[in-house]
């Protein structure tokens, strides 16, 4: 048959060009091993290496090292040795608490999950948060205070830091200011009421890079005062995204990703549409049915002009008061773009259950557009709830940290505390903080780590990690959390809180003391033990979240923003000579706050796949018209600013439109982040700190080999000239339409002759383990990469061996991009992007298991290929015979330096694995092993959901399933008898355990069946792509 | 020989006629050589069985259990609910000494242990191999005393590895549990006798209990 429309896929630009390095490497299973061969060694030599490495062996096995065994003197009371324990806390992410539920074995946390009762979490987590965990044990953490007094350093204490306070912060406060982290925290904002009561004159100043300000100022606009939109995707029926990306860039995305998962049931009723215009691919655009790449100075004409459509010939009408943005909007030029006019039809077919969302990156002005929409297309109160901010009188970060440099410039701040943050890297380039902080006589700094601000100010203060403070927030939509800590701090670290109330003089209260004399506060005194305990068991309290209002249109401060989108919408388009510099908050180090993390640093990104690096996006014409390649060092300029960064020719680019994450070039991040990538602050500014309108570009000369994954473990199916066809035979789409006529589509997409097994078949008494990935819900999020590397305790190899393909994440989220057929590489203007995790899918014949020479990998009674990685002798035939290349070897002892208090991390349920080994998924063996011991113990049968993977735990959609295949009644049974299963490569007679549900597609007017129907190639000895196993 | 004929190449010369001394010695030599391997791979000094350092407090399990008769879950009390059995905290030892020999010299470290709540470092005796993944409470919830791997604790006035804890010795019970299977109640009596024999008693209690130990790598290693 043939797919609805004839698509290509392929996973970069050199397999679309079959480039003959991209010939090479499918060819191997493991790239060529120049860079290890030692310099040849003479005989002589190699004796005594030898000899000495034999008798060192000798003396070494003469007796088992002695062991201690350390009980606690007195056992903390239901503590059993060993037996994890899982607490509530909450982790603060611009201004937004997201809830964890940390796991934690002998006083050691060792993995964050998500609390399944946060509204935020729902019971999963994005990478970022689940990697925080690891920059608690990052031995580059800063351990003491430390005071600078010219090139000189001394070591002090918390109780002179106290002395400094008092000293700094008297009478009224005069020339003393505050510069914080936003935060939720109703202990935080009460510290801070107080601290302006007892230093009237002092300055008080929030600042972070990445916020949501311009939307709660277009809402300003909107509504004539900063509102909190709360999206709810899974009442809408049709999502259009301008620039936006909830399903990751947003501080309930976990929420949102879930609810879109559960919008798109395969049915006519059930199943949304979503709409992405965007300049770069972001998470959300790479789901979308109908996806336009526009330049981000042309986002604002193009939702201008679904306006203009939805009034002129949908004939909406908008409320009174915005009547003055018509004017704005009504100009923008009607041509005849498909996308607009669709949209424009769709939204108006779908009142009250559309949704249209601005990113965070356009300005005031176009949110203002999209509320006063969403207002006219009835989402408010359907698919769009307001809630009251509560801090409505602060500035925008950017304004307020602007101010406070212009106070610093005049010389009115005499003593800067700063809490948090990192101003002097991530402030706003044309401020100068550095500078001026230097210029600052008093200053002082709270930070994770010693870093680019902490060596600019007079006092360093280690601060606590979220896992060692007490604190509260409040969710996006309110909801109230707490944050209890696991450990105590390692380093004597404080929390903001702990140290704001320093200042406030009440430093003796404690964080628990500050926490709990808020809560009380709030939930008074009758049986306040009882509501307290919950608050901190639960992790959250249910019903706290902030009151829905439905708000009214301000029509004098829609007048105000309408001459700004007029501006807006008239914008010159960027060009070849002039093009435009998108900066975006980085998918793994955020602000830069996670450059110091190995898990994230090695992620390989959602879109480009590249590790320890940012780059410079640019789609493939801009990419041939300004004469690069790939890996090109590049230096762009803008304004006297400039940075190096290499370029990344990456599909679905707006053409003319440079993309660079911001959070890389750090210069005292520690030694993980330092020197990896280019700071793209620099070329921020005030005045428009998310696009860099009209950069220049310059080659430097050089080229870079950029550390990407988007090659490695290419399946390699049957050949290269059919490989491109035989893609859609492992990731399987079709429109909702097409599935709905013809349900068995999936089935038919490969033929083969009836498999015969040479084996003979086992059978499965027990459980018989298998998994289901719903292609449909998976975002390509990478939260379920980072689940796997925290609970497997699977190393991190470093740039260079990244470099090497030697790469170790046991699942990878294969991205492919799809173009029409027959435009070639560099031409590609228009893609879509589909992802695939893809991970061990335990065969049932296993290839891997047939060539291990010394039986290392087995299948067990349950169906799993397991591995006995202390038999394994490292031939690595099983890698070079599996078909999905998941299997990893380790290459070196990558946890041999690894410093004692990393190694903290570890979970003690898993092997480390040593050099020489080979390893891969087992679906999380030791939790198999875990529910079923308890349940023998128990004497009761293993239930349905109680063995989750890791990956499966914390995938935000909830994509994954697992279970017993032998139950029919279990969820992942029943997932693998839906008409969207399929196995893959089922053509090889190898029985994959994980069956993959098929992605749909829903676009605006596709045929139910398309030219050209099943049946015409079947054989007479034919059978099907799905099969039973 | 300085002349050679073409069939010469085809005849050993005269130096190999020492290979057959050499390779009857290597044959000697090869078979000494596995056999003290193997006695010595599996000689207790290799398995460790016998080992029995001192520890920092000379706890008597022969007074405690076998005198005292102080039960093994008394102290051990993970050994139900969890993988590790678990050494007590110093706490456990107080609840009956801060009365009983209060003054004795050996407890010096239970009590400054319980004063400082510093732990006292006992050494660990019965150690297996990190990537060996044990769980006491799989073995004592299914029937198998704590004797069948740890000996006569009762009678040991030092304890000592009583058994070779290697893969082999695991195996072994795991293919034919009957020997060392008893009715639950009475796992932690160590002087427990059958009242019938053991294999026939092991057999209805395998099949009463459904026991089907595994012996499949993941059942220790992951």
């Amino acid at each position: 048959m043939k797919p609805e429309r004839e698509m290509k896929y392929w996973r970069s630009l050199d397999e679309l060009a079959r480039t003959p390095e991209f010939v090479e490497a499918v060819a191997r299973e493991f790239p060529t091993d120049e860079w290890d061969r030692l310099p040849p060694a003479t005989r002589r030599q190699f004796l005594k290496v030898m000899g000495a490495s034999l008798a060192l062996a000798g003396l070494t096995s003469c007796r088992w090292p002695e062991e201690e065994i350390v009980p606690f003197a007195r056992r903390p009371e239901g503590r059993t040795p060993g037996v994890p324990e899982q607490y509530a806390t909450a982790m603060e992410l611009g201004g937004s608490t997201l809830g964890l539920l940390v796991t934690s074995v002998d006083g050691r946390p060792i993995k964050n999950e998500g609390n399944p009762l946060h509204p935020d979490s729902l019971g999963a987590l994005p990478a970022t948060a689940q990697a925080d965990l690891l920059q608690l044990y990052d031995p580059d953490r800063s351990r003491r205070l430390v005071e600078r007094r010219g090139d000189q350093e001394f070591v002090r204490s918390w109780d002179d830091f106290a002395a400094w306070t008092a000293e700094r912060f008297a009478g009224d406060g005069r020339g003393a200011a505050i510069l914080a982290e936003p935060s939720s925290s109703p202990t935080m904002a009460r510290l801070r009421r107080r601290f302006t009561e007892t230093f009237p004159a002092a300055r008080w100043v929030e600042y972070q890079p990445i916020s949501r300000d311009a939307e709660r100022d277009g809402l300003a606009f909107a509504y004539g005062r900063p509102l909190r939109a709360v999206p709810h995707l899974d009442r809408a029926r049709v999502v259009a995204c301008f620039d936006a990306d909830p399903l990751f860039e947003h501080p309930a995305s976990t929420r949102l990703a879930r609810h879109f998962a559960e919008s798109r049931q395969p049915s006519r009723e059930r199943m949304s549409r979503l709409w992405v215009a965007e300049p770069a691919f972001s998470i959300t655009g790479g789901r979308a049915d109908h996806r336009a790449a526009v330049p981000a100075s042309a986002v604002p004409a193009v939702l201008a002009r679904v306006a203009r459509e939805l009034v002129a010939v949908h004939g909406l009408a908008l409320p009174e008061a915005a009547v003055n943005l018509e004017a704005a909007f009504g100009a923008a030029a009607a041509d005849g773009n498909g996308f607009v006019t669709e949209l424009a039809a769709d939204l108006a077919a779908h009142r009250g259950t559309s949704l249209i969302l601005v990113g965070p990156g356009q300005a005031p002005e176009v949110h203002a557009l999209a509320a006063v929409l969403n207002h006219g297309l009835g989402a408010v109160g359907s698919t769009l709830g307001y809630t009251e901010v509560t801090d409505p009188d602060r500035p925008s970060h950017v304004r307020a940290i602007a101010e406070l440099a212009a106070a610093m410039t005049a010389g009115e701040v005499e003593t800067l505390l700063v809490l948090g943050g990192n101003p002097v890297y991530d402030a706003p380039a044309d401020l100068g903080f550095a500078e001026l902080l230097v210029g600052v006589p008093h200053s002082a700094h709270l930070s994770l780590y010693d870093d680019e601000t902490s060596r600019r100010c007079g006092w360093h203060l280690p601060r606590a990690h979220g896992l060692e403070s007490w604190g509260d927030g409040r969710a996006w939509d309110g909801t109230l959390s707490f944050q209890q800590p696991l450990i105590q701090p390692l380093y004597d670290g404080r929390s903001a809180l702990e140290v704001l109330a320093t200042v406030v003089g009440d430093g003796d209260a404690g964080g628990h003391g500050l926490v709990r004399e808020t809560a009380l506060e709030s939930f008074g005194a009758v049986d306040f033990d009882n509501a307290w305990k919950r608050a901190l068991h639960d992790g959250v309290v249910a019903g706290t979240e902030l009151p829905v209002v439905e708000p009214e249109l301000d029509g004098s401060a829609l007048a105000r923003a309408g001459a700004g989108l007029g501006a807006l919408v008239a914008a010159e388009p960027p060009s070849a000579v002039k093009p435009e510099l998108v900066l975006i908050p980085d998918r793994k180090v955020h602000d830069g706050r996670w450059a110091n993390n190995a898990w994230q640093q090695e992620l390989p990104d959602a879109v480009t796949k590249v590790t320890w690096d940012n780059v410079l996006q640019v789609a493939p014409p801009t990419a041939r018209e300004l004469g690069f390649a790939e890996g090109d060092v590049v230096t762009v300029s803008a304004r006297g600013a400039s940075v190096e960064l290499p370029v990344s020719i990456v599909p679905g680019q707006a053409a003319h439109t440079l993309t660079a994450a911001l959070g890389y070039g750090r210069t005292a991040a520690g030694s993980v982040g330092n020197g990896v990538g280019g700071d793209a602050y620099r070329l921020r500014t005030s005045d428009s700190p998310w696009l860099v309108p009209e950069v220049a570009v310059t080659a430097t000369g050089r080229s870079l080999a950029m550390a990407t994954t988007q090659d490695h473990f290419a399946i390699d199916a049957m050949g290269f000239g059919a490989r491109l066809d035989r893609i859609p035979i492992l990731i399987r789409e079709a429109s909702l339409e097409h599935f709905l006529a013809d349900p068995e589509v999936f089935h038919h997409m490969v033929h083969h002759p009836p498999l015969k097994s040479l084996w003979q078949d086992r059978e499965y008494p027990g459980e018989q383990w298998g998994m289901a990935v719903d292609l449909n819900a998976c975002t390509g999020c990478n939260a379920c990469v980072v689940a796997c590397q925290a609970e497997n305790n699977v190393p991190v190899v470093g740039r260079e061996g990244v470099v090497r393909q030697r790469e170790m994440h046991w699942i990878r989220v294969d991205r492919y991009f799809k173009t029409e057929p027959g435009v070639g590489p560099m031409e590609v203007d228009q893609a879509e992007m589909v992802f695939q995790p893809m991970t061990c899918v335990q065969c049932e014949n296993a290839p891997c298991e047939q060539v291990c020479p010394v039986a290392a990998t087995q299948h067990t009674e349950d169906g799993i290929n397991a591995m006995a990685y202390n038999r394994c002798v490292g031939t690595r035939y099983c890698s070079n015979n599996c078909p999905f290349k998941v299997r990893r070897f380790n290459f070196f002892n990558y946890h041999k330096n690894l410093s004692e208090v990393a190694k903290l991390q570890f979970n003690p349920e898993v092997t480390v694995r040593s050099r020489g080994v080979m390893e891969k998924c087992t679906y999380c063996i030791q939790r198999i092993q875990k529910v079923r011991i308890e349940a023998r113990n128990g004497n009761r049968p293993i239930r349905d959901g109680e063995i989750v993977p890791a990956c499966a735990q914390t995938c935000p959609a909830r994509a994954i399933t697992f279970g017993d295949l032998n139950d029919p009644t279990s969820e992942a049974s029943k997932l693998r008898e839906d008409k969207r299963a399929y196995a893959t490569l089922a053509e090889l007679n190898i029985r994959p355990r994980t069956q993959y549900l098929a992605r749909l597609s829903n676009r605006v007017g596709e045929p139910a069946v398309p030219e050209g129907g099943h049946g015409a190639h079947h054989g007479g000895d034919d059978d099907h792509g799905k099969e039973a196993s | 020989m300085t002349e050679s004929k073409s069939s010469d190449i085809f005849t050993f010369p005269k130096w190999t006629w020492i290979l057959r001394p050499a390779v009857a010695v290597a044959l000697v030599g090869g078979l000494v050589y596995v056999s003290v391997f193997v006695y010595l791979a599996f000689s207790p000094k290799a398995t460790d069985v016998g080992y029995a350092p001192i520890q920092p407090v000379p706890y008597s399990h022969a007074l405690h259990v076998g005198q005292l008769g102080l039960d093994c879950r008394y102290c051990h009390t993970g050994v139900e609910i969890a993988a590790h059995a678990a050494v007590p905290p110093t706490q456990t030892c107080m609840n009956c000494h801060a009365k009983v020999r209060g003054e004795s010299e050996k407890l010096i470290p239970v009590r400054e242990s319980f004063a400082t709540g510093l732990p006292v470092p006992w050494i660990r005796i019965h150690d297996l191999p990190d990537y060996v993944y044990f769980d006491h409470s799989a073995h004592v919830r299914r029937g198998v005393g704590c004797v069948s791997c740890h000996g006569r604790v009762d009678t040991m006035e030092v304890v000592y590895q009583a058994e070779p804890l290697s893969m082999a010795w695991c195996l072994d019970c795991h293919r034919n549990p009957e020997r060392h299977l008893r009715p639950v109640e009475f796992v932690t009596r160590l002087d427990w006798v059958p009242g019938e024999d053991q294999e026939v008693l092991g057999a209805r209690l395998r099949e009463e209990h459904d026991i089907n130990p595994k012996e499949t790598c993941y059942t220790c290693h992951r």
